[in-house]
Protein backbone atom coordinates (compact mmCIF):
# COMPACT_ATOMS: atom_id res chain seq x y z
CA UNK A 1 0.00 0.00 0.00
CA UNK A 2 1.15 3.52 -0.96
CA UNK A 3 2.40 5.68 1.76
CA UNK A 4 1.25 9.18 2.10
CA UNK A 5 1.39 12.06 4.24
CA UNK A 6 -1.73 14.04 3.31
CA UNK A 7 -5.52 13.02 2.32
CA UNK A 8 -8.33 14.80 1.81
CA UNK A 9 -10.84 16.46 4.62
CA UNK A 10 -13.61 13.91 5.82
CA UNK A 11 -17.26 15.41 4.68
CA UNK A 12 -19.67 15.00 7.46
CA UNK A 13 -23.72 14.94 7.04
CA UNK A 14 -26.00 15.97 9.80
CA UNK A 15 -28.68 14.30 10.80
CA UNK A 16 -30.88 17.00 9.33
CA UNK A 17 -29.06 17.00 6.03
CA UNK A 18 -29.26 13.14 5.58
CA UNK A 19 -32.89 13.10 6.05
CA UNK A 20 -33.34 16.40 3.77
CA UNK A 21 -31.09 14.11 1.43
CA UNK A 22 -33.39 11.10 1.70
CA UNK A 23 -36.39 12.48 1.19
CA UNK A 24 -35.56 14.36 -2.08
CA UNK A 25 -34.38 10.38 -2.74
CA UNK A 26 -37.42 8.92 -1.81
CA UNK A 27 -39.72 11.60 -3.48
CA UNK A 28 -37.45 10.75 -6.74
CA UNK A 29 -37.90 7.54 -6.67
CA UNK A 30 -41.48 7.67 -5.71
CA UNK A 31 -42.28 9.47 -8.41
CA UNK A 32 -40.83 7.46 -10.56
CA UNK A 33 -42.45 4.51 -9.53
CA UNK A 34 -45.78 6.04 -9.39
CA UNK A 35 -45.67 6.88 -13.33
CA UNK A 36 -43.66 3.75 -14.45
CA UNK A 37 -46.83 1.88 -12.39
CA UNK A 38 -49.30 4.31 -13.93
CA UNK A 39 -48.34 3.60 -17.81
CA UNK A 40 -48.41 -0.09 -16.92
CA UNK A 41 -51.50 0.23 -15.06
CA UNK A 42 -53.37 2.21 -18.07
CA UNK A 43 -51.34 -0.42 -21.01
CA UNK A 44 -53.34 -3.34 -19.26
CA UNK A 45 -56.43 -1.10 -18.94
CA UNK A 46 -56.61 -0.65 -22.67
CA UNK A 47 -55.80 -4.62 -23.68
CA UNK A 48 -58.00 -5.87 -20.78
CA UNK A 49 -61.17 -3.04 -22.84
CA UNK A 50 -59.58 -4.97 -26.56
CA UNK A 51 -60.32 -8.62 -24.94
CA UNK A 52 -63.44 -7.58 -23.55
CA UNK A 53 -64.87 -6.02 -26.63
CA UNK A 54 -63.12 -9.15 -28.88
CA UNK A 55 -65.16 -11.37 -26.48
CA UNK A 56 -68.36 -9.41 -26.74
CA UNK A 57 -68.15 -9.64 -30.64
CA UNK A 58 -68.03 -13.38 -30.36
CA UNK A 59 -70.59 -13.57 -28.06
CA UNK A 60 -72.91 -11.79 -30.28
CA UNK A 61 -71.35 -13.90 -33.14
CA UNK A 62 -74.38 -17.11 -34.77
CA UNK A 63 -71.43 -18.69 -35.81
CA UNK A 64 -67.88 -18.43 -33.91
CA UNK A 65 -65.81 -20.64 -35.83
CA UNK A 66 -63.50 -19.70 -38.71
CA UNK A 67 -63.65 -22.34 -40.75
CA UNK A 68 -67.64 -22.03 -40.79
CA UNK A 69 -67.20 -18.31 -41.40
CA UNK A 70 -69.42 -17.51 -43.95
CA UNK A 71 -67.55 -14.39 -45.59
CA UNK A 72 -64.72 -16.32 -45.40
CA UNK A 73 -65.67 -19.57 -47.33
CA UNK A 74 -67.33 -16.88 -50.11
CA UNK A 75 -63.78 -15.33 -50.27
CA UNK A 76 -62.13 -18.62 -50.93
CA UNK A 77 -64.85 -19.92 -53.43
CA UNK A 78 -65.20 -16.53 -55.17
CA UNK A 79 -61.49 -15.21 -55.32
CA UNK A 80 -58.91 -17.31 -53.10
CA UNK A 81 -59.21 -21.07 -54.64
CA UNK A 82 -58.46 -22.75 -51.55
CA UNK A 83 -56.57 -22.75 -47.95
CA UNK A 84 -52.87 -22.70 -49.01
CA UNK A 85 -52.76 -22.74 -52.57
CA UNK A 86 -50.95 -20.18 -54.28
CA UNK A 87 -52.72 -16.85 -53.72
CA UNK A 88 -53.67 -17.00 -50.63
CA UNK A 89 -50.48 -17.71 -49.55
CA UNK A 90 -49.19 -14.85 -51.77
CA UNK A 91 -51.49 -12.60 -49.83
CA UNK A 92 -51.67 -14.02 -46.10
CA UNK A 93 -48.22 -15.40 -45.70
CA UNK A 94 -45.91 -13.54 -43.67
CA UNK A 95 -42.17 -13.37 -44.14
CA UNK A 96 -39.03 -13.04 -41.22
CA UNK A 97 -38.45 -9.91 -40.34
CA UNK A 98 -35.02 -9.53 -38.41
CA UNK A 99 -35.48 -7.81 -35.71
CA UNK A 100 -31.94 -7.74 -34.55
CA UNK A 101 -31.60 -3.80 -35.33
CA UNK A 102 -32.82 -1.82 -31.90
CA UNK A 103 -35.07 0.11 -34.33
CA UNK A 104 -36.69 -2.41 -35.71
CA UNK A 105 -38.18 -3.41 -32.16
CA UNK A 106 -40.33 0.22 -32.01
CA UNK B 1 -0.68 31.58 0.56
CA UNK B 2 0.51 28.04 -0.66
CA UNK B 3 2.34 25.21 1.37
CA UNK B 4 5.23 24.01 0.05
CA UNK B 5 7.10 20.52 0.29
CA UNK B 6 8.49 18.49 -2.47
CA UNK B 7 8.82 14.97 -0.31
CA UNK B 8 5.52 15.23 0.70
CA UNK B 9 2.44 12.79 -0.73
CA UNK B 10 -1.59 13.53 -1.00
CA UNK B 11 -3.81 10.67 -1.34
CA UNK B 12 -5.59 11.83 -4.15
CA UNK B 13 -7.45 8.84 -5.02
CA UNK B 14 -8.84 6.43 -2.21
CA UNK B 15 -8.70 2.84 -3.23
CA UNK B 16 -13.28 3.04 -3.51
CA UNK B 17 -12.95 5.80 -6.23
CA UNK B 18 -9.91 4.66 -8.30
CA UNK B 19 -11.91 0.82 -8.18
CA UNK B 20 -15.04 2.91 -9.74
CA UNK B 21 -12.94 4.43 -12.65
CA UNK B 22 -11.90 0.82 -13.19
CA UNK B 23 -15.30 -0.54 -13.27
CA UNK B 24 -16.08 2.78 -15.56
CA UNK B 25 -13.73 1.56 -17.50
CA UNK B 26 -15.05 -1.80 -17.95
CA UNK B 27 -18.95 -1.04 -17.47
CA UNK B 28 -19.40 2.37 -19.19
CA UNK B 29 -15.96 1.95 -22.14
CA UNK B 30 -17.22 -1.14 -23.73
CA UNK B 31 -21.45 0.05 -23.98
CA UNK B 32 -20.68 3.48 -24.81
CA UNK B 33 -18.21 2.04 -28.20
CA UNK B 34 -21.11 -1.20 -28.57
CA UNK B 35 -23.77 1.79 -28.44
CA UNK B 36 -22.07 3.76 -31.10
CA UNK B 37 -21.59 0.10 -33.32
CA UNK B 38 -25.88 -0.58 -33.02
CA UNK B 39 -26.59 3.85 -33.45
CA UNK B 40 -24.17 3.78 -36.70
CA UNK B 41 -25.28 0.64 -37.74
CA UNK B 42 -21.69 -0.72 -38.24
CA UNK B 43 -20.63 -4.05 -39.47
CA UNK B 44 -23.41 -6.82 -40.27
CA UNK B 45 -26.14 -8.87 -38.03
CA UNK B 46 -23.78 -10.53 -36.63
CA UNK B 47 -21.48 -7.49 -35.63
CA UNK B 48 -24.44 -5.99 -34.32
CA UNK B 49 -25.43 -8.85 -32.27
CA UNK B 50 -22.50 -9.06 -30.47
CA UNK B 51 -22.18 -5.67 -29.76
CA UNK B 52 -25.87 -5.82 -28.37
CA UNK B 53 -24.46 -8.43 -26.01
CA UNK B 54 -21.62 -6.14 -24.57
CA UNK B 55 -23.65 -3.27 -24.45
CA UNK B 56 -26.08 -5.04 -21.85
CA UNK B 57 -23.14 -6.52 -20.10
CA UNK B 58 -21.04 -2.99 -19.76
CA UNK B 59 -24.38 -1.69 -18.94
CA UNK B 60 -24.81 -3.94 -15.93
CA UNK B 61 -21.05 -3.77 -14.68
CA UNK B 62 -21.92 -0.10 -15.14
CA UNK B 63 -24.77 0.08 -13.27
CA UNK B 64 -23.43 -2.22 -10.13
CA UNK B 65 -20.82 0.05 -9.78
CA UNK B 66 -22.33 3.27 -9.94
CA UNK B 67 -25.40 1.69 -7.21
CA UNK B 68 -22.33 0.39 -5.02
CA UNK B 69 -20.68 3.62 -4.88
CA UNK B 70 -23.24 5.95 -4.20
CA UNK B 71 -24.45 3.38 -1.51
CA UNK B 72 -21.02 2.66 -0.37
CA UNK B 73 -19.37 5.85 -0.54
CA UNK B 74 -22.46 8.53 -0.18
CA UNK B 75 -20.00 11.39 1.60
CA UNK B 76 -17.55 11.15 -1.06
CA UNK B 77 -20.51 11.49 -3.51
CA UNK B 78 -22.04 14.56 -1.42
CA UNK B 79 -18.50 16.12 -1.84
CA UNK B 80 -18.74 15.21 -5.76
CA UNK B 81 -21.59 16.95 -5.93
CA UNK B 82 -20.72 20.22 -4.27
CA UNK B 83 -17.18 20.28 -5.95
CA UNK B 84 -19.15 20.47 -9.61
CA UNK B 85 -21.72 22.51 -8.62
CA UNK B 86 -19.17 25.36 -6.83
CA UNK B 87 -18.52 28.18 -9.62
CA UNK B 88 -16.56 31.19 -8.96
CA UNK B 89 -14.73 33.58 -11.18
CA UNK B 90 -12.06 31.70 -12.04
CA UNK B 91 -14.21 29.04 -14.03
CA UNK B 92 -13.95 31.97 -16.36
CA UNK B 93 -10.87 32.59 -16.72
CA UNK B 94 -10.38 29.01 -17.13
CA UNK B 95 -12.97 28.90 -19.99
CA UNK B 96 -11.38 31.95 -21.48
CA UNK B 97 -8.37 29.92 -21.89
CA UNK B 98 -9.79 26.69 -22.06
CA UNK B 99 -7.48 25.68 -19.49
CA UNK B 100 -4.50 26.31 -21.32
CA UNK B 101 -4.78 23.09 -23.23
CA UNK B 102 -4.75 24.34 -26.53
CA UNK B 103 -2.38 26.50 -26.83
CA UNK B 104 0.23 23.75 -25.57
CA UNK B 105 -1.42 20.67 -27.86
CA UNK B 106 -1.05 23.32 -30.62
CA UNK B 107 1.42 25.34 -30.25
CA UNK B 108 3.36 24.07 -27.14
CA UNK B 109 2.81 27.24 -25.66
CA UNK B 110 2.24 27.92 -21.86
CA UNK B 111 -0.47 30.39 -20.35
CA UNK B 112 -1.32 31.24 -17.01
CA UNK B 113 -4.64 29.40 -16.10
CA UNK B 114 -6.81 30.15 -13.20
CA UNK B 115 -6.06 28.04 -10.08
CA UNK B 116 -8.52 25.39 -9.72
CA UNK B 117 -9.64 23.03 -6.71
CA UNK B 118 -9.37 18.99 -7.40
CA UNK B 119 -11.18 18.81 -10.49
CA UNK B 120 -11.11 22.04 -13.20
CA UNK B 121 -14.06 23.31 -15.02
CA UNK B 122 -14.08 21.60 -17.73
CA UNK B 123 -14.26 18.34 -15.84
CA UNK B 124 -16.75 20.11 -13.60
CA UNK B 125 -18.72 20.29 -17.37
CA UNK B 126 -18.31 16.56 -18.48
CA UNK B 127 -19.48 15.67 -14.43
CA UNK B 128 -22.56 17.88 -14.69
CA UNK B 129 -23.03 15.84 -17.54
CA UNK B 130 -22.39 12.61 -16.40
CA UNK B 131 -24.26 13.30 -13.14
CA UNK B 132 -27.76 13.81 -14.90
CA UNK B 133 -26.87 11.83 -17.84
CA UNK B 134 -25.20 8.54 -16.37
CA UNK B 135 -28.56 7.58 -13.75
CA UNK B 136 -30.75 8.56 -16.58
CA UNK B 137 -28.94 6.47 -19.45
CA UNK B 138 -29.20 3.63 -16.92
CA UNK B 139 -32.60 3.70 -16.29
CA UNK B 140 -33.61 4.25 -19.51
CA UNK B 141 -31.69 1.51 -20.39
CA UNK B 142 -32.95 -1.28 -17.96
CA UNK B 143 -36.61 0.28 -19.74
CA UNK B 144 -35.79 -0.76 -22.96
CA UNK B 145 -34.19 -3.79 -22.11
CA UNK B 146 -37.18 -4.89 -19.82
CA UNK B 147 -40.50 -3.04 -20.39
CA UNK B 148 -40.97 -2.80 -24.15
CA UNK B 149 -43.72 -5.46 -24.07
CA UNK B 150 -45.30 -3.76 -21.15
CA UNK B 151 -45.62 -0.02 -21.98
CA UNK B 152 -47.50 2.26 -24.68
CA UNK B 153 -44.89 2.90 -27.60
CA UNK B 154 -45.05 6.14 -27.49
CA UNK B 155 -43.43 6.09 -24.12
CA UNK B 156 -40.93 3.81 -25.36
CA UNK B 157 -40.01 5.64 -28.30
CA UNK B 158 -39.10 8.70 -26.22
CA UNK B 159 -37.20 6.62 -23.67
CA UNK B 160 -35.08 5.14 -27.28
CA UNK B 161 -34.74 9.34 -28.03
CA UNK B 162 -33.64 10.84 -24.70
CA UNK B 163 -31.23 7.28 -24.35
CA UNK B 164 -29.83 7.83 -27.46
CA UNK B 165 -29.15 11.68 -26.86
CA UNK B 166 -27.21 11.19 -23.61
CA UNK B 167 -25.56 7.99 -24.75
CA UNK B 168 -23.78 9.81 -27.66
CA UNK B 169 -23.46 13.14 -25.75
CA UNK B 170 -21.80 11.18 -22.70
CA UNK B 171 -19.97 9.32 -24.92
CA UNK B 172 -18.57 12.43 -26.77
CA UNK B 173 -17.44 13.98 -23.62
CA UNK B 174 -15.79 10.46 -22.33
CA UNK B 175 -13.89 10.47 -25.69
CA UNK B 176 -12.61 14.26 -24.44
CA UNK B 177 -12.01 12.95 -21.29
CA UNK B 178 -10.03 9.97 -22.37
CA UNK B 179 -7.49 12.10 -24.43
CA UNK B 180 -7.02 14.85 -22.19
CA UNK B 181 -6.28 12.20 -19.50
CA UNK B 182 -3.70 10.10 -21.18
CA UNK B 183 -2.29 13.64 -21.91
CA UNK B 184 -2.15 14.09 -18.28
CA UNK B 185 -0.53 10.72 -17.98
CA UNK B 186 0.97 11.68 -14.44
CA UNK B 187 -2.77 12.42 -13.18
CA UNK B 188 -3.75 9.47 -15.19
CA UNK B 189 -1.38 7.16 -13.36
CA UNK B 190 -2.32 8.25 -10.39
CA UNK B 191 -6.18 7.61 -10.54
CA UNK B 192 -5.32 4.18 -12.00
CA UNK B 193 -2.48 3.25 -10.20
CA UNK B 194 -2.14 4.11 -6.32
CA UNK B 195 -3.70 7.05 -6.20
CA UNK B 196 -1.00 8.98 -4.35
CA UNK B 197 -0.06 12.27 -5.87
CA UNK B 198 3.60 14.60 -5.21
CA UNK B 199 2.37 17.18 -2.69
CA UNK B 200 4.74 19.91 -4.78
CA UNK B 201 2.58 18.98 -8.13
CA UNK B 202 -0.69 18.60 -6.39
CA UNK B 203 -0.18 21.69 -5.52
CA UNK B 204 0.75 23.32 -8.69
CA UNK B 205 -2.06 21.92 -10.36
CA UNK B 206 -4.24 21.61 -7.92
CA UNK B 207 -3.87 24.44 -5.63
CA UNK B 208 -7.18 25.26 -4.13
CA UNK B 209 -7.97 21.52 -3.39
CA UNK B 210 -4.77 21.53 -1.60
CA UNK B 211 -5.17 24.45 0.24
CA UNK B 212 -8.42 24.21 1.56
CA UNK B 213 -9.38 20.17 1.58
CA UNK B 214 -6.19 18.63 2.17
CA UNK B 215 -5.17 17.78 5.84
CA UNK B 216 -2.44 15.53 7.26
CA UNK B 217 -3.21 12.07 8.11
CA UNK B 218 -4.30 11.43 11.86
CA UNK B 219 -4.57 15.20 12.23
CA UNK B 220 -0.79 16.11 12.95
CA UNK B 221 -0.15 19.72 13.12
CA UNK B 222 0.66 21.59 10.39
CA UNK B 223 3.96 23.20 12.06
CA UNK B 224 5.92 20.82 10.59
CA UNK B 225 5.23 22.42 7.23
CA UNK B 226 7.00 25.36 5.62
CA UNK B 227 5.04 27.76 4.69
CA UNK B 228 5.67 30.42 1.52
CA UNK B 229 3.52 33.19 0.22
CA UNK B 230 2.64 33.06 -3.33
Amino acid sequence: MAHYDYEEKKLSVSRREFLGLLGVGAAVIWMGAYVTTDLVKNRKKYIRMRAQGLYKDDGQSVIRQSHNNKALMDMYAQFAGKPLSTVPQELFHTKYVDRINLGGVI
Amino acid sequence: MARDSTEKRILKHPLASRIFHWCLIMGFLPAAISGFILWLKVGGDGIRHVALEIHMMGATVFTVSVIGYMILRFTRVLAYVHRIFSWNKNDLGWFKVLGGYPQKILFGKNVEVPPMGKINSGQKILSIVLFFGGPILIITGWILYAYIPVLPKIFIFWVDVVHLILGVLCGLFIIGHIFLGVYNWSDFKVMFGDGVIDFAEANEHTPVWVKNEVEPVNHQPLSNLKVVEK
